[in-house]
């Protein structure tokens, strides 16, 4: 029987602005510090509580393959993360998770992996591709393809130039509307597509972003011969309990936070309103 | 197991319960309704009743909840769960309410386990009276919870004229006859055929009300509904939530943190899916917009053979509470009536 | 603990049920079958009424400004201070007024007025909400005279024919929408005269569409039908109702269309037909005429005086009937008698021991902008009243504010006194229904911290100002208020349990006096349209509504996505003025201009553009004082 509402103190180690309205946090368990006793897949949330206000779902940003501290990274939206975006260095939050069914990272050993991201859509996939950067040697090619409105809505900027460096990932970054002093692509994620060369029968790709890029994306993907169990995505939905039992989060008799937030095209299609 | 209980001695026994616990049973009250309460008294108890239309559900899932305390010692917080492990004995209650307290243990039984609602249910008693005269608004014969069952109560007590038949279902039941064992004997073998045959009589007096569950699980699984129906039938419903708040299956709920002397206190909520901004998420966006798609949720979380399939149990349990309190007309049995006939109002 | 059976705090109809608490506090609400009203249903929010008492952010403390330092003080120094000032000011001659609430108790209200009117002298005294509904009143007044028309849930319930004038009966009061469902079920005609497809008007048989504002022009056409459907019972119409010929001659040139007559024959064919009514969304004396019309229309079908029929005022809050019947009002007495009515004004003066001012006093908006000194009674004036943020600025130069409250209102805020009350959920006291009926509220559990009934404060008050009695209970003002107004004196006997008492004055024998609407349209300029106040009502701001977890969140929703407001269009319109959905427009009228957000509606007529109530403070300057005004558009 467990207190599935109770939650684990953690403290803010660090707080990054990644634009205006994102920020990245570094949290550290308070009473365990290394954390060790937190496994989680990526692709998994936890719900974060802003004592005295309530708990919010997000996605974890940190790879499991570096223990210690998690990360996550917050667009303000609500009351929580209004409250949230006023913590600092040493403030504490609490963690309840992880939860959600994580990425198949197994299944994908192997395989070339494409991520395409959208503005906010890049956090959840981060976790992965941390994943899969430091155990570079199990999977094929790394293929990310990142867009935002402008330059200022591009998130982890510092990464993105780590990432861009590193001569086992193909990195191609663009942004709708350019400005002052961008050299980059200019235009919608689905453009850098005629850029790169992808393999369907080998490739797992993984899309995250605002709904229309996501049809978009999805749409080419598949007209380029992706199946749809290769095109995997992520599901957002009003969520509370995190567990399967508030019923928030519930499309037909599936639970978003158990059996997803994680699914592919073909569960997708099957999800019934 | 069988035994009988003269009805003189229920006073008594209900005294020894009393001893060990809080004892809910369904009592007159302040203003003429039969409602659940905790008993003063053994002679509160009514044995002949209607079935009070806030569903015991309350007793292991309170309206608000308190499910967590969060303190603040200087700059640190403290977390701890909020416990109640009080013993409980619901007596009195009908065979569709004993089905749903089974089929929400069920839900909050399953990965991961609820430890705040688990607490209360193990630490629950739950003695049936079975319905020898079905109510005017039931259709308990339609989900498989009534009139009488064959499990799921720790004690089934059915009403012989000057005596109580009892049926013990687990452990808690016999250990409720143990607390006044004198009372209780043997059931001889014609008290056993007069309670078969009062099932047998009670299944053949079902009223208008019957209806065709399994016709309506069998078109809402298959997705035959037509959403023409769902936007009709939409313009009957008032969102007042009442059919989840009566419902004994509901357990829809939110989450949020309480003020209270100094601390916090992280309460989980009654919530009901009928409500537009139930779905709403922060981005503002709101995949049940529309009022036919949030009945559609409600009766396909009720009725659809998936769920039944995932849980083992049927989401409705026939007590016919939505009906008396359902603010518009789209209760239980006419949704279903007109997914069986599709068509609505015609 | 036995659950606690109480009336609903939200809107008019009076529905009952039973607050469920524990030694923690409050837990939740059942419901009651053997309520009359409600009969074992409530809508989302009496499911929810626990909530705000619980959750919200409560006044727990008197609070006292002083030197622009908000400290915090006992009862006793509040009560001096409270005093002291105010007989200040009064001294010194400068004006003080009193706010009335359309939530608080007739024990409330009754006392709130006893302490302005025998207390400060003044008949500067009134109610937010009033502004709102006080053409309505007028209008059916002017009709029926002292009469007060009402009709029960259950009369609509059985009525053959229901003529509604819709504005969202559905969110507005959920319990009458039932009643309109449960008859239109049982075969019930329907008629909805709308400006937009809602729920209620695509369940009725009959939509006669109007533009917001002009329902009237749509009551003169129906009245002209009823004329027309043939040789009538002469006799009998002038036997009840005086001005017939004057009401044809006025109704010669009306347009009548052929849904008007069906319409119009449904009406008199029917032996029970009731008339529902909102305020308006409409300027003072043509809202008044509309109202009248209506009445008008049910006069001479029979209808009024009829058993089973007649008019229902729909008013938005639980106790807009209670605050008027306690004469919260600057020209109105308890009872709702003219300030000059010469036996209730001897009546009250025996009563109070006190001579009553006799000049009319100040309405509220004009109370906000004329006092040194302002007693504010469980209410929020800016959230309610049409002046919306100008209320809040004026609020701000009185130099002496006291609010008496329950929550964190933007007005307790400024206060310069705070007098903590009880909740509903925590104080004894009556309220007053759209129906008429007078029902209690019980206390389920203790006000936090030192809050204290509101009665209790106010009584004390009175005893400050040397108008005092005796009160040890509520029951004991009830007492009183029955003294004041007979019609309240059998209400005194309410029993335990759901006891409730009708206070409907019946006809006084007098003829109604039939008027038509003649609204004259709107029409705006050449390539202009009408903007229009949409509802009367910002239930948002509430705080019974936002401080509920559960209720709050489509208002909090929609005021996060649109921090700007938004106005709203059909798709015509929208794609003649060029502009998308979401997108700005800029309105300019005669008032003034502003630009604001867009937003498209399949079922608005063109021409017309709507601005919720709740974000009127957004087009202030475009609006005016006014609820319509003829508009410019344009991108932005």
């Amino acid at each position: 029987m467990n207190d599935v509402f109770l939650p684990e103190i953690a403290c803010i180690e660090k707080v990054r602005d990644e634009t205006p309205d994102t920020k990245t946090f570094t949290l550290r368990f308070r009473d365990h510090q290394n954390g060790n006793h937190f496994h989680f897949l990526p692709g998994q949330f936890l719900e974060l509580s802003v004592f005295g206000c309530g708990e919010a779902p997000f996605c974890i940003a940190s790879s499991p393959t570096r223990p210690g501290v998690l990360e996550t990274t917050v667009r303000h939206t609500g009351q929580l993360t209004d409250q949230l975006r006023k913590l600092g260095n040493g403030d504490e939050v609490g963690i309840r998770g992880p939860f959600g069914n994580g990425f198949d990272v197994q299944a994908a050993r192997g395989k070339d992996m494409l991520f395409v991201a959208g503005g906010i859509g890049l956090p959840p996939l981060r976790s992965l591709i941390w994943n899969v950067l430091d155990e570079r040697d199990r999977f094929g090619k790394v293929t990310i393809l990142y867009g935002a409105r402008t330059p200022h809505d591009l998130v982890y900027k510092d990464e993105l130039e780590v990432w861009g460096k590193r001569s086992d990932v193909e990195l191609l970054v663009t942004v709708d509307v350019a400005e002052h002093d961008w050299t980059g692509n200019v235009g919608v994620v689905p453009i850098l597509f005629q850029k790169v060369t992808l393999h369907p029968e080998s490739t797992l790709a993984y899309v995250c972003g605002p709904p229309i890029m996501i049809r978009f994306v999805v749409r080419d993907l598949l007209k380029r011969g992706f199946k749809e169990e290769s095109v995997i995505s992520t599901l957002e939905r009003m969520m509370q309990c995190g567990i399967g039992k508030c019923n928030h989060c519930a499309i037909g008799h599936r639970y978003v936070c158990r059996d997803g937030p994680v699914f592919d095209y073909r569960q997708i299609a099957e999800l019934v309103e | 197991m069988v035994f009988t209980i003269p009805k003189e001695g229920t006073t008594q026994w209900l005294e020894k319960l009393l001893e060990a616990g809080e004892v809910i049973a369904p009592v007159r009250g302040p203003c003429g309704d039969v409602i659940f309460s905790a008993l003063r008294s053994p002679t509160q108890v009514l044995w002949d009743f209607e079935n009070p239309l806030h569903p015991p559900k309350q007793f292991v899932l309170p309206q608000t909840d308190p499910l967590v305390k969060i303190k603040l010692n200087g700059q640190r917080h403290e977390v701890e769960p909020i416990h109640d492990d009080a013993p409980r004995t619901l007596f009195n209650v009908r065979s569709c309410d004993v089905k749903g307290i089974a089929f929400l243990t069920r839900m909050h039984e399953a990965d991961p386990p609820d430890a705040s609602y688990l607490r209360r249910a193990r630490n629950l008693t739950i003695i049936s009276l079975a319905c020898t005269t079905p109510c005017p608004a039931g259709f308990c014969v339609c989900t498989d919870s009534g009139p009488f069952l064959s499990a799921g109560y720790d004690l089934q007590l059915t009403d012989l004229g000057g005596s109580f038949f009892a049926e013990v279902g687990s452990e808690k039941g016999e250990a409720a006859m143990a607390k006044a064992p004198e009372l209780f004997r043997k059931a001889r073998e014609d008290e056993v055929t007069d309670r078969t045959a009062l099932e047998a009589v009670a299944k053949t007096r079902f009223g208008p009300e019957t209806c065709h569950f399994g016709s309506a699980m069998r078109r809402i699984s298959t997705g035959r509904v037509q959403d023409a129906l769902w936007e009709k039938m939409g313009d009957w419903c008032l969102e007042c939530g009442g059919c989840n708040m009566v419902c004994p299956t509901c357990y829809c709920f939110s989450v949020k943190d309480l003020r209270q002397n100094g601390a916090w206190v992280r309460c989980r909520m009654w919530d009901s899916c009928q409500y537009n901004a139930f779905a709403l998420e922060a981005s503002g966006h709101n995949p049940r917009a529309h009022r036919k798609e949030r009945m559609k949720r409600r009766f396909f979380h009720k009725a659809s053979a998936q769920y039944y399939t995932r849980d083992s149990m049927v989401g409705c349990v026939g007590c016919g509470r939505c009906i008396k309190t359902c603010l518009g007309s789209t209760h239980m049995p006419a949704v279903v009536a007109a997914i069986r006939k599709g068509k609505w109002h015609e | 603990m036995l659950p606690v059976p109480t009336t609903c705090p939200f809107c008019a109809c009076g529905c009952g049920f039973y607050l469920l608490a524990n030694q923690g506090g409050l837990v939740g609400v059942a419901p009651s079958e053997t309520h009359p009203v409600s009969l074992g249903r409530l809508c989302a929010r009496g499911w929810s009424a626990h909530e705000a008492a619980l959750w919200g952010n409560r006044l727990r403390q008197p609070l006292v400004n002083r030197n622009g330092k908000v400290e915090s003080a006992s009862w006793n120094e509040a009560f001096d201070h409270v005093a002291g000032r105010i007989k200040e000011l009064i001294a010194a001659g400068k004006p003080v007024g009193v706010l009335g609430s359309a939530r608080a108790t007739n024990e409330e209200n009754y006392l709130v007025g006893k302490l302005a009117r025998a207390g400060f002298q003044t008949n500067n005294l009134d109610f937010c909400y009033r502004s709102i509904c006080a053409p309505l009143l007028a209008g059916l007044e002017d009709v029926c005279g002292e009469y007060t028309p009402s009709v029960s849930l259950n009369d609509i319930e059985s009525s053959q024919t229901i003529l509604l004038i819709e504005g969202d009966l559905a969110t507005s009061h959920p319990r009458a929408a039932s009643a309109v469902m449960a008859a239109v079920e049982k075969g019930a005609h329907l008629v909805t005269i709308a400006h937009t497809k809602t729920q209620m008007s695509r369940l009725g048989s009959i939509l006669l569409p109007a533009k917001p504002g002009n329902e009237g022009e749509v009551i003169d056409g129906l009245l002209a039908a009823v004329l027309d459907l043939g040789p009538e019972d002469r006799a009998a119409v002038e036997a009840r109702c005086e001005g017939y010929d004057a009401l044809r001659e006025g109704l010669k040139s009306v347009k009548i269309t052929a849904e008007m007559r069906q319409a119009a024959e449904c009406i008199v064919r029917a032996t029970r037909a009731t008339f529902l009514i909102p305020p308006v969304s409409g300027e003072g004396p043509p809202s008044r005429r509309e109202a009248a019309a209506l009445a008008t229309l049910a006069a001479v079908t029979g209808h009024l005086g009829r058993l089973g029929s007649g008019l229902l005022p729909l008013l938005a809050r639980n106790n807009v009937r209670g605050a008027c019947d306690m004469g919260i009002a600057p020209d109105r007495l308890p009872g709702y008698r003219p300030l000059d009515d010469k036996e209730t004004q001897q009546r009250l003066q025996d009563l109070w021991g006190k001579k009553l001012p006799s000049a009319p006093g100040l309405d509220a908006e004009s109370i906000l902008q004329s006092v040194n000194g302002l007693i504010v009674l469980a209410d929020n004036p800016p959230a309610v009243l049409p002046m919306g943020q100008r209320a809040m600025a004026a609020l701000g130069k009185i130099e002496f504010v006291v609010a008496l409250e329950a929550f964190l209102t933007p007005t307790a805020q400024i206060a310069q006194v705070v007098l903590p009350i009880a909740s509903f959920a925590e104080t004894e006291g009556t309220i007053t229904s759209m129906e008429g009926r007078v029902q209690k509220l019980r206390v389920a559990t203790g006000p936090p911290g030192e809050a204290r009934p509101g009665w209790q404060v106010l009584a004390e008050l009175c005893a400050r100002f040397e108008v005092g009695a005796s009160y040890s209970s509520a029951s004991d003002v009830l007492l009183e208020v029955g003294q004041g107004s007979p019609e309240y004196a059998s209400v005194r006997e309410l029993e335990d349990g759901w006891g409730g008492v009708g206070v409907t004055r019946g006809p006084n024998g007098g003829k109604f006096r039939l008027g038509v609407a003649k609204v004259p349209p709107l029409t705006p300029a050449e390539g202009a349209y009408v903007l229009v106040r949409d509802g009367g009502y910002d239930w948002g701001r509430d705080p019974l509504i936002s401080f509920s977890p559960t209720l709050s969140r489509d208002y909090q929703s929609q005021r996060k996505l649109f921090p700007n407001g938004f106005v709203e269009m059909c798709k015509q319109d929208a794609d003649v003025i060029g502009v998308h959905p979401g997108r700005p427009v800029k309105l300019t009228s005669a008032q003034g201009n502003a630009v604001i957000p867009t937003r498209v509606r399949t079922d608005l007529t063109p021409g017309v553009l709507l601005v919720p109530y709740a974000f009127r403070d957004h087009l202030a300057s475009v609006l005016g004082t006014h609820s319509a005004t003829a508009v410019k558009v344009e991108q932005a």
